[in-house]
């Protein structure tokens, strides 16, 4: 049982391919066989968005996502969004607005804010705070958080 | 997790002679998020797992028939129903709950089957579904059958289904002009935690009088569990605040709730009191 299977998908704009069990995890294999560590466990139960990832287009739980339901699926981590010289607005967002403290949840927050300015580009308070409800900090930067937001949001609309 | 095997049939047909009748620790797999939490808390240990991911039936199918019924694939993800302009229209207090059901994550790979089949009292959509009179369509290995939506839940995590059934789809009849329905969910921990009760009610109202009520209670009790005796004495009734705290009184007096970190047995009989006056109100304002 459990025999390993080799998976393809396609991995932050690359084609990749990758052996894994049948009980690994999506987080589990971006850490262990492609050494991205931006997606990470904490608290293994899709409360608190450390580990999310950008699966054809929709963030999933990678600490509740089968890796073996991400062959021949689209996936962007955190790793993914900056160029080469450039960042994503939204993570220019969140260094200005100085939206982290120890940086551990910001890669979650700001693929979340992502999806949440592409469908909603320009949410009130009140939205986002809904919207990121699945996102935890324990430093308690919430409130520079939101700030990020709308800077982000506001850049978007200037591009 | 303990390793497993996984089996991704293409057809539902497969699917189901991939499951085992008499095997529990066989089992269909969707999205995967409630199951998932099972195992890693090693509640449950699979060797084999039946992934429905890959069915080429269209499960993931949202319409309304010429009836006016409105379909929900069983594969549809919650997200899938959240966003839909026809839930909107249709099943509004549909789209309600799912707005604060669980999270965004959990809500774009969960789907409707498997919020569903799992049988956790705690799932929001079952009390409303049950309010709304929805059915199920459940296909094993002999055919398919419908299954009203009062009769899949039987105990916790208990529902009516065959291991070797699976939901195909879930259909809510088409509303009678006027109704009200909505979904009302108390957590007692956190703002964003499991509800500690959950309220569904729909009725309709004519001059000042109750044509028509459904109610039911979820999370405190072992299972979503319709209230037909209260149900029965809101018919007829005036519209007025007597009506209504006395059904409270009722529904509150009418289930055992089960004490657990989320508050004792009379703590909740009593937020069932608070939020079956709260789903009524709602759903009897002109």
């Amino acid at each position: 049982m459990s025999a390993l299977r080799q998976i393809a998908f396609t991995l932050n704009g690359r084609a990749v391919t990758a052996d894994v069990a049948p009980h690994h995890t999506l987080v589990e294999v971006l850490q262990e066989q492609f050494a991205l560590y931006g997606a990470r466990e904490s608290c293994a139960q899709g409360l608190c968005g450390c580990c999310t990832a950008i699966v054809d287009g929709r963030a999933v739980s990678g600490c509740l996502y089968l890796a073996a339901f991400a062959d021949g699926a689209d996936v962007v981590t955190i790793e993914g969004l900056a160029d080469r010289n450039h960042l994503d607005p939204v993570q220019e967002a969140f260094i200005s607005c100085n939206a982290f403290q120890c940086g551990f949840c910001t890669s979650g927050f700001i693929l979340m804010t992502r999806q949440l300015l592409e469908q909603n580009p320009d949410p009130t308070d009140d939205e986002i705070r809904h919207y990121l409800s699945g996102n935890l900090c324990r430093c308690g930067t919430y409130p520079d958080i939101i700030n990020a937001v709308h800077a982000a949001a506001a850049t978007l609309h200037k591009e | 997790m303990t390793p497993f095997e996984l089996q991704e049939p293409d057809t539902l047909a497969e699917a189901i002679t991939l499951l085992d009748p008499d095997d529990p620790a066989v089992r269909p797999l969707a999205g995967a998020t409630a199951l998932m939490l099972m195992m890693k808390a090693g509640l449950f240990q699979p060797t084999r797992l039946v992934s429905l991911r890959r069915l080429d039936d269209g499960l993931r199918h949202i319409f309304i028939d010429e009836r006016g019924e409105l379909h929900l694939g069983a594969l549809a993800t919650l997200s899938d129903i959240e966003r839909s302009a026809l839930v909107a229209e249709h099943a509004p207090a549909v789209t309600q709950a799912c707005h604060t059901l669980s999270n965004v994550r959990v809500r774009n790979v969960a789907t409707l089957g498997g919020h569903l089949a799992h049988g956790d009292p705690h799932m929001d959509l079952p009390p409303l579904l049950l309010a709304l009179g929805a059915r199920a369509r459940a296909v094993g290995p002999h055919g398919e059958r419908w299954i009203d939506a009062a009769d899949l839940f039987v105990g916790y995590y208990q529902t009516s289904l065959e291991r070797d059934e699976l939901l195909s789809e879930i259909v809510i009849p088409s509303p009678e002009p006027d109704t009200h329905a909505t979904y009302v969910k108390f957590t007692a921990l956190s703002a964003d935690d499991w509800p500690a009760v959950g309220v569904a009610a729909a009725a309709r109202h004519r001059d000042g009088v109750i044509v028509d009520a459904k109610l039911a209670v979820s999370a405190a009790t072992e299972r979503p569990t319709r209230l037909p005796a209260v149900e029965a004495a809101l018919r007829g009734a005036t519209v007025c605040a007597d009506t209504i705290e006395s059904a409270a009184e009722a529904a509150a007096r009418s289930v055992e709730p089960l004490a657990d970190l989320r508050g004792s047995s009379a703590y909740k009989r009593e937020m069932i009191r608070v939020h079956v006056r709260r789903a009524l109100v709602t759903v009897t304002r002109s």
